[in-house]
């Protein structure tokens, strides 16, 4: 029975996983790639740790240090990259309505002159 | 936990799968990292089928602590040796990774793009 | 178009041969006598209870010196790719004031780096006695110290005390080499330090001091690969 709960986890951190692959092939610009990347293969990882705890019980402790570092080091990496994407102008898609971080630039400019 | 299929012959087939994979890619990209990129995968892939070679049926990894006594050890430790093999061919692997990545700079530094259309210098 | 018909018949040809290995393969039932000798022996002649690690520094010790050389030639060819000489580098390059890394870089760099660094440094001398070892736990390292280059875009490296550190490595390791052909039994023999009690830290002879100086060496050598790539 509780193998059957940690097949499930596993399952469906597998499936968040594969998403993560989908994602990265058909989202339009480097953008909407990054965050697909990111965030579905960041729950798929914990999702499968947390499986595997329900199939061997006293390694639950580790594993949760496992999950802590990967929650830590995921979106870290991840925001790195797309501020260095953004900051060598990449091509956004068409779609795009608003840049955020153009206005805090923009600001920025207008302080360091005035 | 039963497999359905023998464990080595599920990581063989990985392994090879993954090589097919980094072949398709490296022959028809043209993007230069995305060909670097093939080539590291076709690396991960055979590493997967080394290590595989060395499977035992019902085998443990080779380190003797409380799950796997001395006594056990050469009852149900697998092959220690494709494993050792593989340690060093990943840093192998890395290496020749690095260098591949130093000649793409060159290259960009040289043409200002990174498609490898654009070095037909050398074919005749 | 016919160039990707072309990759399409090679990937296929490579299936077809790869399926019928994978067609023919019986598993292994029992260990090959070579890797017995290993497994049986290892432990008692050697005192170290990671086989794995036992292997690579000890029965295959060459090997790895040959690895310590590759590495070295590595650093070597990528320091001579990726010079810059006086007629492409731009003194107005090297004036303009480096971007200032992202805030939330900078405070997961100072919550991770420690981690990093002292799980590196775990890895590096448990190699004897549970997975781990020279070449792992100096990879280890190394991927902090790229952290910290990137939270902190302007500190220089001291690439000149880096590759002073690893080239002293290697000459240690084959000095130690030597030691092994003297006090022991041939060259790179790892017994000529008692073999101690088995699982404990200090212990298994002196491959806890080749794993020490590996992952110092490999440690430094990709710091510098890193330093490269970056300016």
């Amino acid at each position: 029975m509780v193998d059957l709960i940690g097949s499930v986890f596993i399952l469906a951190g597998a499936v968040f996983l594969f998403s993560a692959g989908l994602g990265l092939l058909r989202m339009p610009d480097a953008y909407t790639r990054i965050q697909a990347g990111t965030k579905a293969s960041t729950l798929g990882n914990m999702l499968v740790l947390i499986g595997l705890a329900f199939y061997h019980p006293n390694w639950t402790f580790q594993l949760i240090l496992v999950v802590y570092f990967v929650l830590v080091t995921n979106p870290v990496s991840s925001h790195a990259l797309s501020r260095a994407a953004w900051l060598i102008r990449t091509p956004m898609a068409s779609t795009t309505m608003t840049d955020a971080l153009i206005d805090e630039e923009e600001r920025g400019a207008g302080e360091k002159e005035a | 936990m039963t497999t359905g299929l023998p464990v080595s012959t599920i990581l063989l087939i990985t392994g090879f799968c993954l090589s097919l994979i980094g072949l398709w890619g490296m022959l028809t990209q043209r993007n230069i990292l995305r060909i670097i990129i093939g080539f590291a995968v076709i690396d991960t892939g055979l590493h997967i089928v080394m290590v595989a070679t060395g499977y035992i049926t019902g085998g443990t990894a080779p380190i003797i602590d409380s799950a796997l006594s001395k006594a056990d050890a050469a009852r149900r430790a697998i092959d220690p040796i494709p494993s050792a093999l593989v340690v060093t061919a990943i840093v192998i692997g890395l290496s020749v990774t690095a260098v591949m990545l130093s000649f793409a700079i060159r290259l960009y530094a040289a043409k200002k793009t990174l498609s490898i259309d654009a070095f037909t210098e050398s074919k005749w | 178009m016919m160039r990707r018909v072309f990759a399409l018949l090679i990937v296929v040809l490579f299936a077809v041969v790869f399926w019928r290995i994978v067609g023919g393969y019986q598993e292994l039932q029992a260990l090959r006598p070579l890797a017995e000798h290993y497994v049986v022996q290892g432990p008692i002649e050697l005192g170290a209870p990671n086989i794995v690690t036992g292997i690579l520094i000890t029965y295959r010790g060459f090997d790895t010196l040959g690895e310590v050389a590759v590495l070295f030639m590595v650093a070597a060819s990528v320091g001579l790719l990726l010079k810059e000489d006086s007629t492409t580098a731009e003194s107005a390059d090297q004036d303009r004031p480096r971007r200032e890394a992202g805030e939330i870089v900078r405070t997961g760099t100072q919550v991770l780096l420690p981690m990093i660094l002292t799980f590196g440094a775990y890895v590096i001398v448990n190699g004897h006695l549970s997975a781990g070892g020279g070449f792992q736990g100096g990879a280890i390292v190394a991927s902090g110290v790229m952290l910290m280059l990137l939270a902190r875009p302007g500190a220089t490296l001291n690439v000149a005390l880096l590759s002073v550190v690893e080239s002293f490595a290697g000459v240690i390791y084959v000095f130690i080499g030597i030691l092994g052909l003297v006090l022991a039994g041939g060259f790179l023999d790892a017994r000529f330090l008692p073999r101690g009690q088995f699982g404990a830290f200090f212990s298994a002879g002196a491959i806890p001091l080749i794993s020490a100086l590996l992952g110092v060496k490999v440690g430094a050598e990709l710091s510098v690969i890193l330093d490269r790539f970056r300016s």
